[in-house]
């Protein structure tokens, strides 16, 4: 990364919120491929949790002396803990859903609305970043 | 990210495997006879399905671990005249017919269906996710 470059603005906030939604996307495929299964219970990790621990990372940066430029420092939590650049995610059983006679916890529409807001969230980040790059781009052109 | 199709595509394959055997024992609800010209009806059979994906040695996913029998008991028509009706026995008269509800059948077709639908519905936002990824580069 070249620094100033690549961790200005919310660059690094983006780059940690696309990781997160990619791997959460990947549980929510797992829960309804598992529809059908008995004894299933769905898995999932808490975005409120993320955006706390998203937030705490952006406050303590914005306490630094330079608030608009540095790496987010993420403390680990529960669900999704700090491995160097890197996080690792642990997903938890939710038992949000209905216990059907087939003892699967399932809730369908709940998980479709996850899958469309995670996909929303996703695709928005990435939006964002491209806009970021798209700056940076116009910059290195000196040109409109 | 290509792994979540991999989680998807084995939730389709399962579901198309659980539609062949709700087939198999809608198009056998009324075979009461074997090979050997007996009164043994088809046997319902159930795709059972457990988590995690053998073909790719994933533990997301979906597969159908046993085709397993419905030891429920058959269904026994009274039927005197059938060439095939039970002589003696507690049976006498009747004739056996395959354990199978064509109602309860349709109903987990439906839901086949349905499962199948919602995983299309995944594969398609898992696309539109990487596409979007690639506009980053391209």
């Amino acid at each position: 990364m070249i620094n100033g470059m690549f961790d200005s603005g919310a660059m690094p906030t983006l780059e940690r919120m696309i990781q997160f939604t990619g791997r959460r996307h990947q549980y929510i495929a797992h829960n309804i491929a598992n529809i059908s299964t008995p004894y299933f219970k769905p898995i999932d990790l808490d975005p409120k949790a993320f955006q706390h621990q998203l937030a705490g990372a952006i406050e303590r940066r914005r306490h630094t002396g330079n608030p608009q430029r540095g790496d987010l420092e993420l403390r680990s939590t529960r669900q999704v803990r700090v491995r160097g650049k890197s996080l690792e995610f642990l997903p938890a059983e939710t038992n949000d859903g209905i216990l059907f006679h087939d003892r699967n916890n399932r809730s369908l529409e709940h998980i479709m609305q996850d899958l469309v807001e995670n996909t929303t969230a996703h695709r928005m980040s990435i939006e964002l970043l491209k806009s970021e790059f798209d700056l940076l781009e116009t910059a290195i052109r000196e040109r409109l | 990210m290509f792994g979540t199709l991999d989680t998807t595509t084995s939730a389709l394959v399962a579901q198309r495997t659980r539609s062949e055997v709700i087939a198999a024992n809608m198009a056998n609800s009324n075979a009461i006879q074997d090979e050997n010209g007996e009164n043994n009806p088809f046997r319902r059979r159930l795709a059972i399905f457990s988590t995690g994906d053998p073909a790719t040695g994933s533990k997301t996913g979906v597969h159908v671990r046993e085709i397993a029998m419905d030891p429920s008991e058959f269904q026994y028509r009274y039927m005197p005249d059938h060439p095939l009706a039970a002589k003696d026995g507690p049976h006498a008269g009747y004739v056996a017919f395959p354990n199978i509800d064509p109602m309860m059948e349709q109903v987990d077709m439906m839901e086949a269906a349905r499962a199948y639908e919602a995983n299309i519905m995944v594969a398609e936002a898992t696309k539109s996710m990487i596409q979007t990824s690639l506009r980053l580069i391209a």
